[in-house]
C-alpha cells in the first residue's frame, strides 16, 4: 500500500481541513513512533507572551541601555498590563516620546536610570509623576 | 419594605465607547500628540472624520474638508493625520478582547464600541465601569467611558452624560443618578440626540409637541407606533426602562462593518469556528456588494464566556487584505488566519469579523488581473515572457485603469506607522 496521512475522522459534517493531519507520512500498517509523541512545534508566542491583547512590539533606538543587554535596533515585548515595579526596565513617556530605563523605587524617592555611565538619572518624587507607558519583558537582542 | 435577597437582579446593559477612537489610538503610540489638537482624515486625505476635543475646541466641525483646513493649520498646532485603519482594526481588536472578559454578553456594535451585559449591585456595577475604563486606559492606551442602565438606549444615554460631565468621571449608572437630574438631562437634550432617531423624524414629532428626550419618554408607546413606526416604538419603551432592543448580528457603520454574535452552543473545534467564520466572510461580500463597497482591511475574532474562567481564550487577528475586495474567497480567507489561534477544546462563546477602510468600489476591471484565479492561470507568468521577449511596453494591463482606479492612487500623505500590525513599523523608544 502507498503512503497515507492519517488519522482520519470521517464526517459529513466536517470539512476537508477538519481532518487531522500528522507531521510525518505514515506507511500504512507501520505507524511511526514519533508520531504519539509530536504535540506541535515551539510557538514562540506561547513562551514570550502572557497577555497578546496587553503586549505590544517595539524597537529601540540608542544605546543607553547597553548596560542591560539592550542594544541599538533590538526589539522589546513590552506588557501594558503589568504594574511597574522597582528594578523594571519600562517604557516611560518623557516629553512627548516614549524612552527606556530602568526604573528604581527607594525610600528617597524614584529614578529612572541608564544603563551606560553616558546617559544621567532622572529623578522624581514619585510613581504617580511619571506616565509609565508599559513593562519590557522580553529583549530580542540581534546577536 | 425592601426587596427578599434573593430575588435576582436583573441583567442590565453596559455601553463603553472610545473617546475620539482615531485620535486616540493615533496618541497611543505616539504621545507628542497629548494635548495637541489632532485631525483624522477620511480616504483620500478628504475631510476631518475624528477631532481630538482640542481640535473640537478651535471649531473645527465634524466633516471639515482638509483643504480648508491645512492653510491655518500651522497656526493653530493642528496635526492632521491619514486614517491609519491597520492600527485602528488592531487597537479595536485589543479593546473588544479586553472588555469580553468582564462580561460573557458582548456585543461589538462598532469599531470604537460595544453593548455588554452587566449584573450587581450598583456600587458594583460603578467598580466594573471604573475597572474597565481603567484597564482599557493602562493596557490598550485609549480612553473609554461607560453608561450602564436597563435598555440600550439609556446606557447609551448615560454614556454621553459621562462623556459630557465631568462630575462622572467618565463612568455613569443611570439608576443611581437622582430622578430629578436624569429628568433635568432629558429635558435638556433635543430628540435628535437619542440613539435611533432620525434627523428627519424630529419636525414630526415637534409636530406633537415632542421636543425633548423627555417628552418621548412620556409619550404613549402605542400612538407612536401608529404614527411613526416599531422602530420608534422601540425607542419610546427602552427611554422608559423595557429593553426591546434585541442583539443585532449585522450593522453597516460610517466606515465600518460587523457581524459577530454569542453562540447558544460553544463552538468547541476549530472546524466548527472554520464554518462560522465562513458564513460570516460570505455575509460580508454580499452586503459590501449591496452597497457598492470594497474593504482593504478585516478584523477576526473571537471569545470564550467569562463564566468560564478557566480556559479563557481571545484570540483575533487583523489582516490586511491583499487588494480593497469584496471578493467572498479572499474574505473568508482572511477570516480563517484567525483559526490557528483557535484552541481545540476550549470553548468559545462568541466570534466575529469587521471590515474597514470601506471604499466605493471603482472601475477596476483591469485590476482583477492581480487577484488569485488569474495568476493561476499563468498571466502573470505570459506578461512576463511576453515582456521578456518583446521588451518593456509592449504589453501592459490595462494601464489607463490603473491610473484612474480609486484604490491605488488613495493619498495617504499623513500616515502614521502600522506601530502593531508591522515588522518594519514598530514604535521606536528612546534610549538616549
Amino acid at each position: 500500500m502507498g503512503v497515507v496521512v492519517g488519522p482520519r475522522v470521517i464526517d459529513a459534517g466536517m470539512s476537508l481541513l477538519s481532518v487531522l493531519i500528522s507531521p510525518v507520512p505514515v506507511a500504512a500498517g507501520y505507524p511511526s513512533p514519533a508520531q504519539d509523541y509530536f504535540d506541535g512545534r515551539i510557538d514562540l508566542n506561547e513562551h514570550l507572551i502572557k497577555d497578546i491583547t496587553s503586549t505590544y512590539v517595539v524597537r529601540v533606538s540608542g544605546d543607553s541601555m547597553q548596560g542591560a543587554g539592550i542594544s541599538d535596533g533590538d526589539e522589546l515585548i513590552v506588557n501594558r498590563a503589568l504594574e511597574p515595579k522597582d528594578g523594571s526596565v519600562v517604557i516611560a513617556v518623557l516629553d512627548g516620546e516614549l524612552t527606556i530605563k530602568r526604573l528604581r523605587i527607594t525610600a528617597t524617592g524614584v529614578v529612572l536610570q541608564a544603563e551606560n555611565p553616558a546617559y544621567p538619572d532622572i529623578r522624581v518624587p514619585s510613581v504617580s509623576d511619571l506616565v509609565i507607558w508599559g513593562v519590557a519583558t522580553r529583549c530580542l537582542h540581534h546577536v | 419594605m425592601s426587596k427578599p435577597a434573593t430575588m435576582r437582579r436583573m441583567p442590565l446593559i453596559a455601553h463603553v465607547d472610545v473617546n475620539c477612537f482615531y485620535a486616540s489610538a493615533e496618541r497611543s503610540f505616539d504621545p507628542s500628540l497629548e494635548g495637541k489638537p489632532v485631525v483624522v482624515l477620511s480616504n483620500n486625505d478628504g475631510c476631518a472624520v475624528t477631532r481630538s476635543p482640542e481640535a473640537k475646541a478651535l471649531g473645527i466641525p465634524l466633516g471639515e474638508p482638509w483643504f480648508k483646513l491645512a492653510p491655518r493649520a500651522k497656526e493653530w498646532g493642528l496635526v492632521a493625520l491619514s486614517s491609519n485603519y491597520e492600527l485602528y482594526g488592531d487597537i479595536s481588536a485589543r479593546v473588544m478582547e479586553l472588555l469580553g472578559r468582564y462580561s460573557a454578553w458582548l456585543e461589538v456594535y462598532s469599531i470604537d464600541e460595544a453593548f455588554l451585559g452587566v449584573k450587581g449591585t450598583p456600587d458594583e456595577l460603578l467598580a466594573l465601569g471604573r475597572t474597565m475604563k481603567t484597564a482599557v486606559r493602562r493596557n490598550v492606551g485609549v480612553p473609554v467611558c461607560v453608561g450602564i442602565a436597563a435598555t440600550k438606549t439609556l446606557a447609551k444615554l448615560a454614556n454621553k452624560w459621562a462623556k459630557n460631565n465631568p462630575a462622572f468621571d467618565g463612568v455613569c449608572h443611570w439608576d443611581s443618578v437622582a430622578p430629578a437630574d436624569r429628568e433635568s438631562l432629558m429635558g435638556r437634550l433635543s430628540v435628535i440626540e437619542i440613539w435611533g432617531v432620525a434627523t428627519r423624524l424630529t419636525k414630526r414629532l415637534n409636530v406633537l409637541g415632542i421636543h425633548s428626550i423627555l417628552d418621548l419618554s412620556r409619550a404613549d408607546p402605542v400612538m407612536i407606533r401608529d404614527r411613526f413606526s416599531v422602530v420608534m416604538m422601540r425607542t419610546v419603551l427602552e427611554l422608559q426602562g423595557t429593553p426591546c432592543i434585541p442583539m443585532e448580528e449585522e450593522r453597516i457603520g460610517r466606515d465600518q462593518l460587523i457581524f459577530s454574535r454569542s453562540f447558544a452552543t460553544s463552538i468547541t473545534t476549530a472546524a466548527g469556528m472554520r464554518q462560522v467564520l465562513s458564513v460570516y466572510g460570505q455575509q460580508a461580500s454580499a452586503r459590501l456588494a449591496k452597497h457598492g463597497l470594497q474593504a482593504k482591511v478585516l478584523t477576526a475574532f473571537a471569545g470564550t464566556s467569562h463564566f468560564n474562567p478557566k480556559d479563557t481564550s481571545y484570540p483575533s487577528v487583523c489582516v490586511p487584505l491583499p487588494m480593497p475586495t469584496a471578493d467572498p474567497v479572499l474574505l473568508t480567507r482572511a477570516a480563517h488566519t484567525l483559526l490557528p489561534h483557535i484552541s481545540e477544546g476550549v470553548r468559545y462563546a462568541r466570534a466575529g469579523i469587521m471590515v474597514t477602510d470601506l471604499r466605493p468600489t471603482g472601475n477596476q476591471a483591469p485590476l482583477a488581473l492581480f487577484e488569485n484565479p488569474h495568476e493561476e492561470r499563468r498571466v502573470g507568468t505570459l506578461l512576463d515572457d511576453v515582456t521578456r521577449r518583446y521588451g518593456r511596453g509592449s504589453i501592459g494591463l490595462g494601464h489607463a485603469g490603473i491610473r484612474g482606479g480609486p484604490d491605488w492612487t488613495m493619498k495617504r500623505d499623513m500616515l502614521s506607522p502600522r506601530y502593531t500590525t508591522h515588522w518594519d513599523e514598530l514604535p521606536l523608544v528612546k534610549a538616549a
